[in-house]
């Protein structure tokens, strides 16, 4: 009973994406501490989470994007014109006080070019991408052309909070050491506050309903206008946290660091299992998947990978991985056409 | 109190400048199972959105359970007990059978947190309503058709439905899931619950309707009970037309061999041999899973065969993919027309011409636009396609030309064979009677045509010859003579 049991858990488990993404990080990780011997060590783990910080918060916009509507690509510029807002918004009033305050600032202006989006994509029902795309090229152009925003070192306040860490650790071998920054913890929370919404709450739930069928989705009794406007919103403001984080990170604001990053998150999140038509995927899905192409770029360099053969590397992984979520929808809707479905006799 | 549940008087209802109901009544007694029929675009769905409050009425009286109302509300229409089964069941595919059946009723409840127990507790709820077993926890979307629709009528019944109106329900579903769906569709009877069958299939009215409805271009013509419908009464109604059917010439032509197969065998069927001969009509028939459909897709490349020979006026050839299969002259209209077949949001224009874009282009394989419009038109105008402009996406068709256009794609290839698959599944009399008509004539120009199909007064109509095939073999062939309703229902 219970083998049977596990053995049938299993199956579960195996025709879910994260559970090949799961074995593949296992396995890259294993194969980089074999060849290098520093892959576990304890200032490479720290050093990949703090990587991961910014591309973790960026993939809850893409994820919320795809479950509901479709691609959003705009977060990396709202997160620099946003956190750029912030910025300056220190320096004009010569704020002193809490740094929550600078990030409520930055999320105020996500917030508004979120909603932006939102209301364009809920009202016209025009595709996501495309909005995105133009609202992207506006947000840059105001950025660079309106602002004429420049490499701007942080004031002081907010380098002080970046330099506050977690903890720290020092590899006993190499003497290298790392620490993890707070902004670790914004990332956890936002992931926690996610998942909370989207099981616990109905809101929730409709944004999974949305995705998986819009016209039922209206008929059961969904707002799907104010749910999509809701997401599109609620997307500018992480973008937002994610900006401020991105610059405390590196303790300057740099305006031209931030657009591309989008398609490196959106490769993440598909390779973690989440629907290109939506309304399926887990925010699990979305870390493992940050994780790999996260492993991909930073530890590789630790068996002696040039770095153009990672961005080889990430093509490849992310046309192998998303083949195997295409196989598995194609199953599962049994298109194979040479076998097709093995017609039982009733 | 009056024993109408629903009696709407003088609908009418204007879109822009199309006038949709011309002032229809419909009156559905209390606890009987009323059809509503007709035509695509007769106004079915018109009037359905006036009862369920989507559209509200340029004019008339709705009155249910003796209450009047000028025009219904979404809300108020669920707050009276009417509920719809839309053809697409309104599920959602990427969640668990517990939310498909627990939303509804948690939203009109206005709760805005998700409690996993009283979703479960009303999904189990929903399901004991009609005895529906099925698996809560697993995805909708791994679910057979038939159990879609199940959960949206136990979705449906939770509302404590005093009206449900199921919209063209078994287009969908198999001949055994028909037969489910219509015990349960008995049983609700039997609970007082009252239903509006709204379908253009005439079996389906004889067998489980009480009385019925029949729209004709947003007006009603007739309504009765069916007992005083038959047959030639519901089609003429339906269509204003009279059809002579029965009365069609059969006799053609029938010359040399043109397809044959021997011990043709892949995976679906086995060891199958058969003949068609040029100007024949050749029925092959069955229940779903007999393999009839892999036959079709065999002979068409779609499917390899494990062994056997397939002959093409007595030459042996190998078919192992479509393209093949056109060079060779063999042409197929599929199952389902709409994934299958069509290009739906193109032009019926680009949806005739595509098999024929290579005789229509020059060397260099530039299209010559004018020779394309000319073809188009031609075929638009001899199989009579209801559409203003070909430029129109075929999508903005009705069912039936949607499926001439797909024959016209295909006749306009000229093939040698010609298979259809189901081909007027989900089509209505009118355009059926066309359809089968249109056949006749092919056939008698020296086309050999096999139609595989589960509609038995279509087999007999159409075919010269029918062959039956159970678990994959045949096991039964029929010549025209012996070609009735009886015989065959025997064989099957």
């Amino acid at each position: 009973m219970m083998n049977t049991l596990s053995s049938k858990t299993l199956k579960k488990l195996a025709t879910r994406p994260e559970f090949y993404v799961f074995i593949i990080i296992l396995l890259l990780s294993l194969f980089i501490q074999a060849k290098s011997g520093l892959f576990f060590s304890n200032n490479n783990i720290v050093d990949l989470l703090q990587s991961m910080t910014v591309p973790l918060i960026y993939a809850i916009c893409a994820y919320l994007g795809f479950i509901s509507t479709g691609p959003d690509v705009s977060f990396p510029l709202i997160a620099a014109l946003s956190g750029y807002l912030a910025t300056q918004f220190v320096f004009v009033t010569g704020f002193d006080g809490p740094i929550f305050v600078v990030f409520l600032v930055a999320i105020f202006f996500g917030l508004i070019m979120g909603a932006i989006n939102g209301f364009i994509i809920a009202n016209y029902n025009f595709p996501s991408l495309i909005v995105t795309l133009g609202t992207t090229s506006i947000f840059s152009g105001i950025l660079l052309g309106v602002f004429e925003a420049g490499r701007i070192k942080l004031p002081e306040s907010m380098i002080a909070f970046g330099n506050k860490s977690l903890f720290e650790v020092t590899n006993a071998g190499t003497g290298l050491g790392s620490s993890l920054p707070m902004t670790f913890l914004i990332a956890v929370s936002l992931y926690i506050l996610t998942y909370l919404f989207l099981n616990f709450t109905m809101a929730g739930r409709g944004v999974f309903a949305v995705g998986g069928d819009e016209t039922s989705a209206e008929r059961a009794g969904f707002n799907v206008k104010r749910i999509r406007f809701g997401v599109f919103t609620v997307n500018g403001g992480i973008a937002a946290i994610a900006g401020v984080c991105y610059s405390i990170e590196s303790t300057y604001f740099l305006p031209t660091e931030f657009a591309g990053k989008e398609m490196i998150v959106i490769a993440a999140v598909i390779l973690g299992g989440t629907r290109l038509l939506g309304g399926v995927g887990t925010l699990t899905g979305c870390v493992l998947g940050t994780l790999l192409l996260t492993i991909v770029t930073n530890s590789l360099i630790l068996i002696g990978v040039p770095i153009y053969w990672q961005k080889f590397i990430i093509g490849a992984i992310i046309i192998v991985g998303t083949a195997i979520s295409v196989i598995q929808i194609s199953d599962l809707k049994g298109f194979r056409r040479n076998k097709r479905r093995k017609v039982g006799v009733a | 109190m009056s024993e109408n549940l629903i009696s709407v008087k003088g609908i009418h209802k204007y879109f822009g400048g199309v006038h949709a109901l011309k002032g229809v009544d419909l009156q559905i007694k209390k606890g009987e199972v009323h059809c509503l029929a007709g035509e695509n675009g007769c106004g079915k769905s018109t009037i359905i959105k006036v009862i369920s409050g989507v559209h509200k009425p340029d004019g008339g009286d709705i009155e249910i359970d003796g209450q009047k109302y000028d025009y219904m509300t979404p809300t108020e229409s669920i707050k009276q007990g009417i509920q719809i089964i839309y053809q697409d069941f309104s599920v959602f595919p990427n969640l668990s059978v517990i939310e498909n059946l627990a939303f509804n009723k948690v939203l009109a409840n206005k709760k805005k947190f998700v409690s996993r127990k009283e979703f479960r507790r009303i999904a189990e709820e929903a399901i004991s309503k009609i005895d529906f077993d099925v698996d809560l926890d697993a995805l909708v979307e791994t679910l057979p058709v038939a159990d879609k629709q199940l959960i949206a009528i136990s979705r449906a019944l939770l509302d404590n439905a005093k009206l449900i109106i199921m919209d063209e329900p078994t287009t969908a579903l198999t001949k055994k899931e028909v037969k489910r769906m219509f015990e349960i569709i008995e049983r609700l009877k039997k609970e007082g619950v009252t239903i509006l069958f709204v379908s253009h299939k005439l079996e389906e009215v004889f067998e489980i309707c009480d009385s019925v409805t029949i729209f004709r271009n947003g007006k009603n013509v007739i309504s009765c009970p069916v007992s005083e419908m038959d047959e030639k009464k519901f089609s003429y109604h339906m269509t204003g037309r009279h059809f002579e059917e029965d009365a069609a010439p059969k006799t053609r032509n029938i010359g040399g061999t043109v397809l044959e197969t021997k011990q043709l065998s892949a995976q679906g069927f086995n060891d199958v041999n058969l003949q068609l001969r040029k100007g024949e009509i050749l029925g092959i028939t069955g229940q779903l899973g007999s393999g009839r459909t892999e036959l079709s897709l065999a002979l068409f490349g779609l499917l390899n065969p494990d062994k056997g020979e397939i002959k093409i006026e007595g030459k042996e050839v190998k078919i192992p993919n479509p393209a093949k299969a056109q060079e060779l002259g063999i042409a197929l209209v599929p199952e389902d027309r709409l994934t299958e077949g069509l290009f739906l949001p193109q032009s019926i224009k680009r949806n005739i011409v595509i098999t024929r874009i290579d005789e229509l282009s020059n060397k260099l394989g530039i299209v010559n636009t004018n020779s394309i419009d000319d073809e188009s038109a031609k075929w638009v105008r001899d199989i009579g396609v209801a559409t203003k402009n070909d430029e129109f996406p075929v999508s903005t068709l009705s069912g039936g030309n949607q499926q001439k256009v797909l024959l016209a794609r295909w006749i306009a290839s000229e093939p040698k064979v010609l298979i259809l698959n189901g081909p007027t599944v989900g089509v209505d009399i009118g355009a059926k009677h066309d359809i089968h008509n249109l056949l006749r004539d092919l056939a008698s120009k020296g086309m050999g045509i096999i139609i595989v199909s589960d509609d038995v007064s279509e087999i007999i109509n159409t075919c010269d010859r029918v062959i039956v095939m159970q678990k994959g073999q045949i096991t039964a062939e029929v010549k025209e003579a012996d070609l009735n309703a009886k015989t065959l229902a025997n064989y099957i």
